[in-house]
């Protein structure tokens, strides 16, 4: 169900575990599937986010508080891939929750729990190497992200390692900012097209219909994520879902 | 000397980064690996800690204070004596010039008790680069005097308000503004942790404080001494003490960690010791973290902001599994003890971090006998700490001098918007 390349864009969109709480996750996927996203990542709430900007840093700190963890999120899990079986679930999470549980165990658990792909933004390609066969067995995708500053060379070694597609950071900096679209980043595309593939997701900064209609074309799936817990936070799960519809109808995407 | 096994020291280090930063970390790394080997490279570094910092720092005897205790021979490395009154400066000089041959423009550093973001700033201002640097909100209220330099040194330091509001947040933001600045921007990170070559690179800059002191122990002492001790928060200075050490498997090396109020969860800053840190990859690096069973990284408290961190240094992590480095620690009241106890005995006024060496030693100095020697390495001078010393002994005379303080600093603010209008 992750999307093969060239088709429409699918938009990905999000849940940090235990924000706002445990209940109101399951409530808000269903509001996120009933808007038409089919790939929503599932993230493990960790108390030292590096790779975030704020919103998603307070989102784990909240949901901390409210009992996310990864046995939570594997619960998570379990239920909403079953009560959602036309969407794929995305693990997210840093390193550390993931190796405390040990990570054979939890690559075991999480394939039973329905999950279909795992992105690590602190797990570099040459520690997810190793992990391969056994991810392949178990039929878990890892998600490697590739830069705007990445070498060549290491573009070449990711795609030889990652599976599912291919998670391209649209600029310099951490989660939850706006990006410009333009020459350069349609450059930078091309640029990792030339090794890959596989379908391409674009994360960082995608914000509002224009950045959906930018990227329409362009990749085959838009990240849409630290926007969407801001809608989250401030108006509540049912109120996200609808203007998650709404975004999907005004970017031309609906249906 | 210590090397890293492409970046582990046995099973702790590595890199474990997102994507962004690994540009930067590899052409650190490779600028650092030509460097090490070259011996102008290390000459051009000690003129530099010598005609801005004040090398060599003496080594001093205590000798009322060894007697009244009536063991070792105790002896004071004086890190405290560099410019800027602590041991991070000796890293911080080391790391200008890397960012002067990378021909970057801008610094950010984290710092914890002000002492690392008050040495950046210095080398900022020092050689022309602009300075941004990340501290917690609550050690800006600790550490206050140290903000204020910051800023008339013209850094901007800005506050951290994520989580424990500490020196773990700050770090995080650190990290967060170089993904975004990577380019033109270099990472001082303070002590002998995060991701390689940090630990690496830290340590190298800091061994010259060993370096010094086996030189000053053979001249002085006539051997080598029998133990060294350093206190231990992120691991900088007691690398540093350790660093030259190592192959003289007769000279025991001592680290002190800050055993705060009590050893419950978040009373404490202890990873060394059993039942405390485990071992965790977070914050680019794998080392032994407090943690809870879901790898949350813990809460911590020291008396002292400077030993307020998580993680440890993984070469410590290392070190003190092998056997090579002795861990222990001391609470907050022994600090205080060890700290009143130096400044009344001997006229030195000590950091409340390097009181914790002070205080582990002082204990172990004690079942020493008198024709031992051990040094300890004064991380740095107490003057950060008056208000924290103030707190910790409340005197009338104190407050009132405060509130007078107050008053005046009202009235010239009110006199100088009177000229304003
Ligand atoms: C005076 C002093 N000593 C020790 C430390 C602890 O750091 P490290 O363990 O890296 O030496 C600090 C940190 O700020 C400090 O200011």
């Amino acid at each position: 169900m992750i999307p093969q390349q060239h088709q429409k864009l699918q938009v990905m969109s999000h849940a940090v575990v235990g924000f706002p709480s445990l209940d109101e996750n399951e409530k808000a996927i269903a509001g996120l599937v009933e808007a038409g996203v089919n790939l929503i990542e599932l993230q493990v709430p960790f108390s030292d986010p590096v790779a975030d900007g704020h919103t998603l840093v307070n989102a784990c700190y909240d949901a901390l508080k409210m009992g996310g963890s990864v046995k939570a999120t594997l619960e998570l899990a379990a239920k909403v891939t079953k009560a959602h079986p036309q969407a794929s679930f995305i693990l997210m999470s840093y390193l550390n929750p993931l190796y405390r549980y040990g990570l054979e165990k939890l690559f075991e658990d999480a394939a039973a729990a329905g999950i279909k792909a795992m992105i690590i933004p602190d797990m570099p390609v040459e520690q997810i190497e190793p992990w391969l066969p056994k991810l392949d067995a178990l039929g878990i995708a890892p998600i490697l992200m590739v830069t705007p500053n990445i070498s060549d060379e290491r573009v070449a070694k990711i795609a030889a390692n990652a599976r599912g597609f291919i998670y391209v950071v649209s600029r310099m900096g951490v989660t939850g900012k706006q990006t410009q679209w333009g020459e350069e980043f349609e450059n930078y595309v091309a640029r990792i097209r030339t090794h890959t593939d596989l379908p391409l997701a674009i994360g960082f900064g995608v914000r509002a219909a224009e950045d959906l209609k930018a990227l329409t074309g362009t990749a085959e799936i838009a990240a849409f994520c630290s926007k969407y817990i801001e809608w989250q936070r401030d108006q509540g799960s049912d109120k996200a879902a609808e203007k998650m519809h709404q975004l999907l109808q005004d970017s031309g995407l609906a249906g | 000397m210590i090397r890293s096994d492409q970046g582990y020291f046995g099973e702790f280090g590595g890199r474990y980064v997102p994507e962004i930063l690994l540009p930067a970390l590899q052409e650190l790394e490779t600028m650092f690996n030509q460097l090490r080997d070259d011996p102008s490279f290390w000459q051009e570094y000690l003129s530099l800690c010598q005609e801005f910092s004040g090398r060599p720092t003496p080594l001093t005897p205590l000798r009322r204070l060894s007697k009244e205790l009536g063991g070792a021979q105790i002896w004071l490395k004086r890190e405290d004596l560099n410019h800027s009154g602590a041991h991070k400066v000796n890293n911080v000089l080391g790391q200008g010039l890397l960012v002067q041959r990378m021909g970057k423009k801008r610094v950010i550093a984290e710092t914890g008790a002000g002492q690392h973001g008050l040495a950046t700033a210095i080398m900022a201002a020092r050689l022309g680069l602009q300075a941004t640097i990340y501290m917690g909100a609550d050690d800006i209220e600790r550490q206050y005097s140290n903000v204020f330099w910051m800023r008339q040194l013209g850094a901007e330091v800005v506050g951290v308000e994520t989580g424990a509001r500490t020196l773990k947040e700050a770090l995080d933001e650190a990290l967060r503004d170089w993904a975004a600045t990577v380019e033109t921007t270099h990472y001082v990170l303070g002590t002998a942790c995060g991701p390689a070559p940090f630990p690496e690179l830290v340590t190298y800059f800091q061994s010259v404080i060993s370096q010094e002191m086996k030189q000053q122990a053979l001249e002085k002492i006539g051997r080598l001494p029998d133990e060294v001790v350093a206190c231990v928060g992120g691991g900088s200075n007691a690398m540093g003490a350790f660093a030259n050490f190592l192959e003289d498997d007769a000279v025991k090396l001592i680290g002190v960690e800050a055993g705060g109020r009590s050893f419950l969860p978040g009373e404490h800053s202890v990873r060394l010791l059993p039942d405390t840190g485990e071992d965790g990859i977070a914050q680019g690096y794998k080392t032994l973290f407090l943690q809870d069973d879901d790898g949350q990284l813990g809460d911590t408290h020291s008396i002292a902001a400077g030993l307020d961190y998580v993680g440890v240094s993984p070469i410590l992590s290392h070190l003190s599994q092998t056997g090579r480095v002795i861990a222990d620690s001391a609470n907050d009241q022994e600090v205080v003890d060890a700290f009143k106890l130096l400044m009344k005995t001997e006229g030195i006024i000590p950091a409340l971090e390097s009181s914790h060496a002070l205080a582990g030693g002082f204990k172990r100095a004690k079942q020493m006998s008198p024709d031992q020697h051990m040094v300890i390495n004064l991380s740095g001078r107490g003057d950060k700490d008056i208000f924290n010393i103030a707190h910790a002994f409340p005197q009338p005379e104190w407050t009132e001098f405060l509130q007078r303080e107050a008053a005046r600093a009202q009235e010239l603010e009110n006199a100088s918007k009177g000229e304003k209008s």
